[in-house]
């Protein structure tokens, strides 16, 4: 499937940027402010009300840490919550119109990454700016790393928005899964600072991986290599395929109930 | 030839998802793989082949499963049973805007119609000036969709459909929207798109448009296919059949009202009838009828005569005092009245005629027999009956 190229997925994600991103107020604007505010939100409350401190972290501090992997988390957080509901949201679509439907799914995630990842690199250059020494050349690094989240998110989103015609809570059940997942993820604390055996079996939390590898590439300039470098793009890479799976073998019946 | 679009016993079965615990059985079973038996059956069985150049009309009354046949055959579902084949590239124009975004301007919706119609960002921009001349709604596809009109909202669709150059043209009756000057650029373009050796497929209610645009027509009746073949053999069962319902119900009114009397109809019998009953005529034959009265005082009834067509409505009737023709007398208590309409006018449709006895004096109707008969023949008049007529040109 010529994805990119097609058409029809363009206009998708184009729509799904304008209106879930850009037909606000100030439209392009909240692109970089709306995460710079973010980040000015979390740097007051972890730094000065909760004087969190990172052992690992050092000299960069705990903001650049916490920013780092705070980006990557939102966009793949929000992509799937955002496409759980799409298959029912375009009801009028899928019922009157033939097309792939599983471009919703995808091109709703494919849009919340583009827009997260835009205020990534915003964030990133208001980090240097304010100080922190950011390992440029580890963006060649961190690349691949985020390509195999998108492909990990669009895996899972294909599922639960499959899942979420049959089962209309599926929508209201991932949102707390979700901040479940976002705490039990190394993201606002350090995984050195858990005690086992919880800091085992953290490791087998494939978002784990994504956060340290992005820290260690963009952050601490840490190359060192280990076989979860592996098994996680393995995990993306099944992920996505047992999920364009599932919902290929139902999208016949979406129709039947919506 | 290769057939356009080929339906091989096509069944669409709904399951019943409207409470959570029938949404999740029903999963539950797709998961296994199995069928699912609770639901209902919209389509049964239905088979079809399109042509190229054979343009096709699906008629039915409504609830019938014309709309999930075009659903099937656009590919907008799947049928539970049976399969679909699709040869050709083809453009379907089936509920109001369909696929189009209220939020999004006229424009943005074009863009996305035609993405899924299937044209490239370049054959878009070669098109637009002309899309949007075919649509003619001015400045308003700079708007949102939802301040559109209806008939704005038709308009710009069939618009991006006229410009996507398909071969085969799939509508329900959306063109019923548009007002008059639209309809009439819209069957402009469908009967040029049809010199062209394309082909229509359209859902109607109008016989009209239906024989004038169509080769073939199914009827779908119930989920099932009644009558598929040639467009006006299929439009005339189709029509009959809603007037026979019509005057059924009227006949029923009339028994509750009781219509009685001294004098009765022996028989009455259509002659040239073949052995199972039945009467088909051809156009401008002869129609005989002979009535059987009985009168209980020996004084001769009146005899009444009326043509109507199936759903009742009178086409003729004449009374023999009319005429002051007196029966033939059978014995003490019958009399025979025989009648031959000559070189019957009637455009082919189904009808009927009665007899009836009246009182001798022809003021009260006492008794009412019925037999049906049909004109057959391939027409494109309009009406029941062929007014003589005469073309003045030059």
């Amino acid at each position: 499937m010529n994805l990119f190229s097609n058409n029809v997925f363009r206009q998708l994600v184009s729509r799904a940027i304008r209106t879930d991103y850009l037909e606000n107020l100030t439209g392009f604007a909240w692109l970089i402010l709306q995460p710079l505010a973010m980040l000015a939100v979390y740097a007051f409350v972890f730094t000065t009300i909760f004087k969190a401190r990172i052992p690992e972290a050092g000299p960069v501090g705990f903001v650049p840490y916490l920013a780092i992997a705070f980006w990557p988390w939102t966009a793949f957080s929000e992509s799937i919550l955002r496409s759980s509901n799409c298959i029912s949201a375009n009801a009028a679509l899928i019922g009157k119109v033939a097309f792939p439907s599983e471009m919703l799914p995808l091109s709703t995630v494919t849009a919340t990454f583009l827009m997260n990842m835009a205020g990534y690199l915003a964030v990133l250059l208001v980090l240097q700016l304010m100080g922190t020494p950011i390992q440029w050349l580890g963006i060649f690094a961190a690349i691949p790393v985020l390509v195999f989240l998108y492909i990990f998110a669009c895996g899972l989103a294909l599922f639960v928005s499959a899942l979420q015609v049959f089962i209309r809570d599926v929508t209201q059940i991932l949102a707390p899964l979700m901040t479940f997942w976002f705490f039990t993820t190394p993201i606002i604390y350090s995984s050195s600072l858990l005690p086992e055996p919880f800091a085992t079996v953290m490791k087998f939390n494939p978002m784990s991986w994504y956060v340290a590898r992005l820290r260690d590439f963009l952050l601490l300039g840490n190359y060192q290599l280990s076989v979860f470098d592996l098994l996680v793009p393995m995990l993306a890479v099944l992920v996505f395929w047992g999920g364009l799976t599932f919902f290929r073998r139902f999208s016949a019946h979406f129709e039947d109930f919506l | 030839m290769e057939p356009l679009i080929r339906l091989q016993g096509v069944s669409k079965f709904y399951p019943r998802v409207h409470r959570p615990r029938e949404r999740l059985r029903a999963f539950a079973s797709l998961m296994a793989g199995k069928e699912i038996r609770e639901g209902a059956e919209v389509l049964h069985d239905v088979s079809l082949e399109i042509m190229p150049g054979q343009s096709f009309g699906i008629i039915g009354e409504n609830g019938a499963g014309k709309s999930t046949l075009l659903k099937i055959l656009t590919g907008v579902i799947s049928p539970s049973r049976g399969s679909v084949e699709v040869n050709a590239r083809m453009a379907a124009l089936l509920e109001l805007g369909a696929g189009f975004q209220p939020e999004f301007s006229g424009i943005d919706n074009v863009r996305m119609k035609s993405a899924l119609l299937g044209m490239s960002p370049g054959e878009l921009d070669k098109n637009l000036d002309s899309i949007l001349a075919f649509a003619d709604i001015g400045d308003y596809v700079y708007e949102p969709v939802k301040h559109y009109s209806s008939g704005m909202v038709v308009r710009l669709g069939f618009a991006v459909v006229t410009a996507s150059n398909p071969e085969l043209l799939i509508t329900d009756e959306v063109l019923a929207v548009g007002d008059e000057s639209f309809q009439k650029k819209c069957i402009r373009w469908i009967e040029s798109f049809l010199e062209q050796g394309n082909t229509l497929l359209m859902v109607s209610h109008s016989m009209y448009l239906v024989q004038k645009l169509c080769h073939r027509a199914l009827w779908l009746h119930e989920g099932h296919a009644r009558e598929l073949g040639d467009v006006f053999s299929v439009t005339q069962s189709y029509l009959a059949y809603h007037e026979e319902r019509s005057a059924s119900e009227r006949r029923d009114r009339q028994a509750q009202r009781g219509e009685s009397g001294l004098y009765k109809i022996s028989e009455l019998l259509l002659p040239q009838q073949d052995d199972d009953g039945a009467l088909v005529l051809q156009y401008g034959d002869d129609l005989k009828a002979e009535l059987v009265l009985h009168s209980p005082d020996g004084i001769p009834p009146v005899a009444l005569f009326g043509v109507m067509r199936a759903d009742g409505t009178p086409v003729y009737g004449v009374a023999s005092d009319y005429d002051q023709i007196e029966p033939e007398q059978l014995d003490d208590q019958h009399y025979r009245y025989r009648i031959c309409f000559e070189n019957l006018p009637l455009l082919p449709g189904s009808y009927s005629i009665r007899g009836h006895a009246m009182d001798p004096q022809g003021i009260r109707l006492c008794d009412t027999a019925e037999l049906r008969f049909s004109v057959s023949g391939a027409s494109r008049e309009l009406g029941m009956i062929r007014l003589p007529h005469r073309w003045n040109t030059k």
